[in-house]
């Protein structure tokens, strides 16, 4: 009930803190950031090759509302099945393999995916992205005003977490859960993991859809970074400093992400250095996430109110 | 064959710690890079070449005694994070020192021009690279084949509690090997800076590429990488013959085709 609070507060107070488009971007990449947790919280699986889905459904959806001034409704759609579609591609060569190799995989056919978008410049624009694209009126709602679009995405992040929540909680979450905690046990005990493992990496990929297709609408562009590694990397990023193992870390995660890299990259075009930075340091001395690091801070006043 | 350059150098790191090194991309950059600031500064190409692979082995030895040393207990995730966080700095660096826009660098004089092999004419460099690189994957493949810290270090792929049992410190072991992989990755960085030129982007290109080729080879397995090096190569370089917008692409269509039919890679046991 307080985490609900938490989120109803933040949401209304959001907009009133930073630009709508950043709040909307948070939002966004809170979405992107459930899908891997269901992934890297609880399955087990570390992808690094998030950006695939995210940036294929991004590209196609993009492109038929571009040209073909399609619904929204219907390129959320288009998002979510690209997404889920690619998802299924990757996931089946990648899920029979685990640790290094899963990581490697995934990165890998990234690459191919980045490849495909950066030669095929007819279509994606190449180095140069997508631009272009419109949000189009939704029963009289208009979404160029910036306030509707960001109530727009906020309602389908509550729906998502909604029903992330209801896939964790479900049995199906459970077995995920068990392949994380023990993969040859859950094995023994009878289910398919290779099978459940695609499964969740199916659903990863239709989240990372969603948020694809929004991000697109939110800078009526199609950056060629949005179907890059280092993407993938920032989204794993963003869910470890929340802490991984939580339903609601992406979100924390997405917060400090986004808008400490709004923040710092209008200040410095070199900031990718100071992100670096900010991995080797968390790794090395904030492991745990930002929660942890919180409690530790609080502990750390704690015990010098008491000397 | 720097695929298989690079692949054996990863394959080494990812087979001996048990890490994924995104940085390995960067640290042949780093290479190629100070390969041209060698030659700048001495003005002679040879003594680069053996400079600044050396360099990138230094900084690998840094950064696994800095950071990479503190990380073997932990997860998969946090060591991806670290060796990432790793490449985006040394990627930022190398904008900041020598900008962002690329680099053409000429091969020495000696080197320059091309040999008639009777039925082609090929450029001298390339082919100075090529038998480069074989004498490298050679030299490489004799130490760990022949010498007794090499066998340490096969020894140290298969089973880690076990050599620590027998005594051998595996923390050197772990040391030397990732300063070793981050040597073959410099040098392969500093070989390639006169044919392909330099751009801040080449680690990251070459990473996707590197990974490849441990993927098809196998994990830890050595032979496996030089011959997913070769593979990857020639293919590549057939594709770029008919199709040039594809060279890159076909790489990874060829690791996705391999794996539809033999998941375990081509050499692969697990």
């Amino acid at each position: 009930m307080r985490t609900l609070i938490l989120i109803a507060l933040s949401i209304l107070l959001l907009p009133l803190v930073v630009r709508p488009a950043i709040a909307t971007e948070i939002w966004i990449f809170a979405i992107f950031g459930l899908g891997l947790n269901l992934l890297l919280g609880y399955t087990g699986m570390l992808s690094f090759g998030q950006s695939t889905f995210f940036g294929s459904a991004a590209y196609v959806a993009g492109w038929l509302l571009k040209h073909y001034g399609m619904n929204v409704l219907a390129a959320l759609g288009v998002g979510v099945g690209v997404g889920a579609l690619s998802a299924l591609l990757v996931g089946y060569l990648c899920v029979q393999r685990s640790g290094l190799y899963f990581i490697m995989l995934t990165f890998a056919l990234n690459q191919l995916f980045y490849f495909i978008a950066y030669q095929w410049t007819s279509v994606t624009g190449g180095e140069d992205g997508m631009p272009g694209i419109p949000r189009p009126v939704l029963l009289g709602l208009n979404f160029q005003d910036p306030l509707t679009y960001y109530a727009f995405v906020v309602v389908l992040f509550l729906a998502s977490l909604w029903l992330m929540k209801r896939i964790v909680e479900s049995p199906l979450g459970k077995i995920l859960q068990a392949i994380r905690e023990n993969e040859v046990r859950a094995e023994a005990v009878g289910y398919n993991v290779p099978r459940f493992k695609l499964l969740a990496f199916v659903l990863a990929g239709a989240f990372s859809g969603l948020a694809g297709v929004l991000y697109a609408m939110l800078f009526g562009i199609v950056p060629l970074e949005a179907i890059g590694f280092v993407f993938s990397g920032n989204v794993v990023f963003a869910t470890l400093i929340g802490g991984s193992g939580s339903l609601y870390g992406p979100i924390i995660g997405s917060f400090v992400f986004i808008w400490l890299s709004e923040s710092v990259s209008t200040i410095w075009a070199r900031w990718p250095l100071l992100l670096g930075v900010a991995f080797v340091v968390v790794v090395l001395f904030l492991r745990g996430g930002v929660v942890e690091a919180w409690s530790r801070l609080m502990l750390w006043r704690f015990s010098k109110q008491k000397t | 064959m720097l695929y298989a350059l690079m692949g054996l150098g990863l394959s080494l790191i990812t087979g001996v710690l048990n890490i994924p090194n995104f940085a390995h991309g960067a640290l042949f950059a780093v290479g190629a890079y100070l390969l041209v600031s060698f030659v700048g500064i001495v003005g002679n190409f040879w003594i680069g070449l053996i400079v600044a692979p050396l360099g990138v082995a230094l900084l690998g030895l840094l950064i696994e005694w800095a950071g990479i040393r503190r990380l073997y207990t932990a997860g998969h995730d946090y060591q991806l994070l670290f060796t990432f966080g790793l490449a985006l700095i040394l990627n930022e660096l190398i904008i900041v020192v020598w900008g962002p826009v690329g680099i053409s660098h000429l091969p020495p004089a000696l080197l320059r021009g091309g040999v008639d092999l009777g039925f082609t004419f090929y450029p001298k460099y390339r082919l100075f690279v090529m038998l480069m690189a074989g004498l490298l994957v050679v030299l490489t493949w004799l130490f760990l084949e022949k010498t007794r810290y090499g066998a340490i270090m096969r020894a140290g792929i298969e089973n880690k509690e076990m050599v620590s049992l027998l005594g051998i410190d595996i923390h050197k072991l772990f040391t030397v090997a990732f300063a070793l992989g981050a040597y073959l990755a410099g040098i392969a960085g500093a070989l390639t800076a006169p044919i392909r030129g330099l751009s801040p982007g080449m680690g990251v290109d070459m990473l996707g590429i590197a990974f490849v080729v441990v993927a098809l080879g196998g994990l830890g397995n050595l032979l496996g990488a030089i011959a997913a090096g070769l593979l990857i190569g020639v293919a590549q370089a057939v594709v770029a013959a008919y199709w040039t917008e594809a060279s890159t692409a076909v790489i990874f269509a060829v690791m996705a085709a391999v794996l539809l039919v033999r998941p375990q890679g081509l050499f692969g046991i697990r």
